[in-house]
Parts: C-alpha cells; structure tokens; sequence
C-alpha cells in the first residue's frame, strides 16, 4: 500500500508523468537521429575496404554505439531520477502529515522502507521503457541485438538504488529536496574523480594524502567504476570485476538507508 | 484487559535543541494520567502547555524522554498498540491527490482493514460525515469543515475503541462544529473512548465527562467536571448593611456586587460562607438568600492557569 502511494504520489505530482516524458522525448530524439541516416552513413564508412573485414567492423561499430549509449542511459538516468526522487521524502515528512502516518499500526522502518521500495519501482520501471525502447530501436536499425546492452538496466538500477539511500538520509535529516539533490550530485561527481586513481597517485606527493585519497575511494558508491564495468562488458563480452564495486556501493547504500532508518526511528515529528 | 484506555506514569518530553545555547525545553514533566474506558475526557491547557506533545507521546510521533504510556494496558511505543487507536491530528496536512474516497481508503488500509471491510466501511462514513457527494471529488477542493469531518470519518474507519482528537473543531463555523459533535454524540453509548484535546473550553464542557487542565507542562487538575465545577463559592444576598459593615465584608470575601436594593456577597468556601454571614447578621443585616454557585469550566481553568500547581 506506501509502495503503491508513492506511485499514486509521484503521478499527482507529476513526476511520474515529467519522468517518462523526459524518456519518451529521449527516445523521440534518439529515433530522429539514427532516422538522418548516421547509421547508414557509418555502414557506409566501414564497407569502404577489404569485404572480409566489412562484417565485423560492422558489429563492432555497433556495439561500441551500445556501450557509449549505455553509458549515456546510465549518467542521464541517474540523474534524471535523482532530481525525480529528492522530494518524496520531505513531503512525507510534512507536520499533520506524517504524524497521521505514525498514528497508524505500521513501525517506523516500514513507512520509510515503503517509501524508499515505491521510489526505486518507479525509477526501474522508468530505466526499464528507456533501456529497452532505445535496444529496440537499435536493435531495429541496425540488425544487430546486442542483450549485453540490456545489463544497462539493472547497473543503473543498482546505482539509483545506492543514490537513492542517499537521498532518503538528507531527506530524513533535513527535510530539504534541494540539499538531497545538491549532496547526490557532489556526491557523484565527487565519486568519479575519487575513481581516477592511477594519476592521483602520481600527483599526490604525500603517503597519508595518498592514503586518504584511497580510503575515500572505497568508501564512496563506485558510479565511474561500474559505468565502466558496464562499459566493457558490453562492448569486449569480456570478464571484469563488477563484484568489487557493486559490494562497496551496496555497503555505502546500506550504511546511508541504515543511518536513515535509525534517524527516522528517533526522530521528533 | 486494561481497564484504563491511557495510563501514563510520570511521562516526560524535553525537546533539545543542538543550535542554541538555551537547549532544552520541557514540554512535558513526569505526567501521570489515567483515562478509563469508554469515558469522554477532554485536556485543556493554554497554548504551549503541552497537550499536543502529551497526544503525540501517544500515537509515537513523539519518543519520550521518560516514562512510559500504556494504550489498553499495551506499550504506547508498539505498532500493534495503536490498533484500536484513531487519531485526528491538529493542522492535519492530507495528501491533496486523493480524492475523499481514496483517502480513506489508504488510511483504512494501514489501520489494518481488508479490501472487503474497506468497501462496506467508507460509504457508510461517507455518509456519516455527510461527505458521500464528495467521495470522487479531490480533497483540495474540500473546505476546512469538509477536510475535518473526512479526518473525523478517517479516524472512525476501523472502529477504534479510543478516539484520539486533536483540536477537532479548530478552523470549523459553528455550523460545521455542531455537526462534529452530533457525530461525536453519536457514539455515546458505543464504548468508545473520546479524548478530546481542545483550548474551546465550552466544547470541552458541553461534550466530555472528565477534565484535566496542564500548565506548563504538569497536571494542574484532573477530575470529573460535575464534580470541579460544583460547589466552587457561595452567594449571599443580605439587605440592610451599613456602610461600615460593607467596608468590613470587603476585606474578607470575593466579591460584593450592590444593586439597588441588596447586595450580593461572593465568597469561595463553606467557611467563608458562614463568617460572612456572622459578620452579616452581627452587623444587623438580614439575609435574604444563600445558594451555592458554580462555577463554569471556564472560571476553573483561569482560576489554575493562573495560580499553582493544585493537585490532581
């Protein structure tokens, strides 16, 4: 039923709505580029030179548009659902609203969870139309299927899902929609240049700033280092480690939905 | 069974603050409170005396510092306590996309009701509350009076045994207020405790049985109303006082309020009643009536907002 309320919540709001035109628009755009002949264009680039290489180039030139897409998806999506996100939890927390919702026999963690659960359902289902519209019409265009592309939804699930805890501690915290969406943001970025450790390594000249460096990089959700995960996947078929990256981030998830959930159970409304 | 519906023991809240240098604040000190079943008790206290925060305690939107309340004889503190519990809260803020019939539906439903009773339980309270008209119409379109009477119906859906209200009638005409109480009348007799949190001192005594008044946030009175209102004074009405015994009865009674042929004498007690009409017959002026007043609600509450801490 909180799952269902938030759906209900996010359609009156127009969330919901702004959420899956904002993908639909996406799509449009998507359609209308490949329909001005860029992939007819590009076929027509490779299949200049030896016939014998013409049918792999092709599909490699296609599955690397798979892996720059997805990653695309994937930073589009995040943020698109982050900015979705950030204000339903505040609104639950409104006076004569969420005292009315603790009158009722539900615990604490419950109410948050469904709220958090109903949340994440609506950015999957909404991850889910882009992903698979745009593989469609890929898929369509080229004649190439590419299911490795698919991994972009449950990555980018995985990785709102992270966020999103993040989102419900500020919300918790400090009732603000705009903190959410500024700490989630910094947070990503922040993430990301955390994630460029090989020359920060290099520059650093200190051992404990380089230590520091590092521990803040285990400590963060891994956004750069799973997109590029998703990267190779897609675009080699090959074996990389995702465990590393997803088991840290769910670790960051669940120590922020964890300290939200105890917050919420404490808190005065 | 518990035989009280709330039972607090020197419950306490102290709300602190991380950001100024004058920290805590008590809203609520070491409060014990006992309010048998099926009974309609009304709190009092002026604004910021912390009844609202006693209400919250009740229904855990608020932890407590100290102490601890008892729903039905269960742990105010566990979900399973408030099952019987419905709650109007004070500036209550509905979820405006729901339409009345949604939201009750939704509310319904983590009071615990089936798809089933939820489908026979809302048109009858539609009903009720006079709002089946308005069952489809989205609750932003409903008036102040409107929104109380659907928080009202919310509050009656699983058929609590203790009716928690919060100010019910705040914002409403008095049109809207007496509907309010019919329907609150209306489950006299049906077992169901109403606990009415309220600064409308004449609703309070118009509708509930039991009184408490906190000051600052203690108990400052608690008892039945029949019994605090009763006997509060006297009044003496004498004729043939001369102004030498006027001056003298001034000192020593409430009140002398003159008309054109007697004069009446207010005093608060039996004794002061009897030295008053000592004073009166030595005086050599002749009594003409003496009847006990009561007092209303309302002297009641100034007189202990006002004085002491009196007893409970």
């Amino acid at each position: 039923m909180l799952i269902a309320d938030t759906f209900q919540e996010a359609r009156a709001r127009w969330l919901f709505w702004g959420l899956f035109a904002l993908s639909t628009f996406l799509i449009g755009l998507f359609l209308f580029v490949l329909n001005i002949d860029i992939v007819a264009g590009a076929r027509a680039t490779v299949e200049i030179g030896p016939t014998s290489r013409t049918i792999y180039d092709i599909h490699k030139f296609v599955t690397v548009a798979y892996s720059w897409v997805s990653i695309a998806l994937y930073v589009w999506g995040t943020l698109l659902a982050v900015f979705a996100s950030a204000g339903l939890v505040p609104v639950l927390l409104e006076p004569g609203r969420i005292a009315l919702l603790l009158s009722k026999p539900v615990s604490r963690p419950i109410l948050l969870t469904g709220r958090y659960l109903g949340n994440l359902s609506i950015i999957a289902l909404n991850h889910v139309y882009l992903i698979v519209s745009i593989w469609l019409i890929l898929g369509a265009r080229t004649g190439i299927w590419e299911s490795r592309f698919l991994l972009a939804i449950p990555i980018s699930v995985f990785m709102f899902a992270v966020l999103l805890c993040v989102v419900v501690l500020i919300g918790v915290v400090f009732e603000s929609a705009a903190l959410s969406v500024m700490v989630t943001v910094a947070l990503m970025l922040i993430s990301s240049l955390l994630a460029q450790r090989d020359w920060s390594i290099r520059l650093l000249t200190s051992e404990w700033s380089r230590q520091l460096w590092l521990a803040l990089y285990w400590v963060v959700p891994k956004v750069y280092d799973l997109s590029g995960a998703m990267r190779q996947i897609i675009l080699y078929d090959r074996e990389v480690d995702w465990i590393t990256p997803v088991w840290t981030s769910a670790a960051f998830g669940l120590a922020a939905l964890g300290s939200a959930l105890y917050i919420f159970q404490k808190r005065d409304f | 069974m518990s035989e009280f519906a709330i039972q607090t023991d020197r419950l306490a809240k102290t709300y602190t603050s991380r950001f100024r240098r004058n920290r805590e604040i008590r809203a609520l000190s070491e409060l014990t409170l006992r309010v048998p079943c099926g009974v309609k008790f009304g709190l009092l206290g002026a604004n910021g005396a912390g009844k609202t925060t006693f209400v919250k305690l009740l229904v855990s939107a608020v932890v407590a510092t100290s102490g601890s309340a008892l729903l039905f004889g269960r742990d105010a503190r566990e979900p399973e306590a408030r099952l019987p519990v419905g709650y109007l809260p004070e500036n209550h803020r509905f979820p405006t996309y729901f339409t009345g019939h949604g939201m009750l539906d939704f509310y319904a439903s983590l009071s615990g009701l089936d798809g089933a009773q939820r489908k026979k339980r809302i048109p009858e309270l539609l009903e009720r509350v006079g709002l089946k008209d308005w069952a489809d119409v989205r609750i932003k379109k409903y008036s102040k009076g409107m929104l109380q009477r659907l928080g009202l119906a919310q509050a009656l859906m699983h058929r609590p045994r203790l009716l928690l209200l919060d100010e019910p009638t705040d914002g409403v005409d008095p049109v809207g207020r007496r509907e309010i109480r019919d329907i609150l009348n209306g489950l006299t007799d049906t077992g169901v405790t109403v606990f009415i949190n309220s600064h409308l001192l004449s609703e309070v005594e118009s509708f509930c049985e039991y009184v408490a008044i906190l000051k600052r946030g203690q108990l400052a009175l608690e008892g039945k109303i029949s019994s605090l209102v009763a006997g509060r004074g006297y009044r003496i009405v004498a004729s043939g006082l001369s102004d030498g015994l006027l001056d003298d009865l001034r000192a020593n009674v409430e009140s002398i309020v003159r008309t054109s042929e007697d004069v009446e004498v207010r005093v608060g007690s039996r004794e002061e009643a009897n030295a008053a009409i000592d004073m009166l017959r030595s005086g050599g002026a002749l009594i003409e009536s003496l009847a006990a007043s009561n007092s209303s609600l309302e002297d009641l509450f100034i007189q202990t907002t006002r004085t002491g801490i009196e007893a409970a």
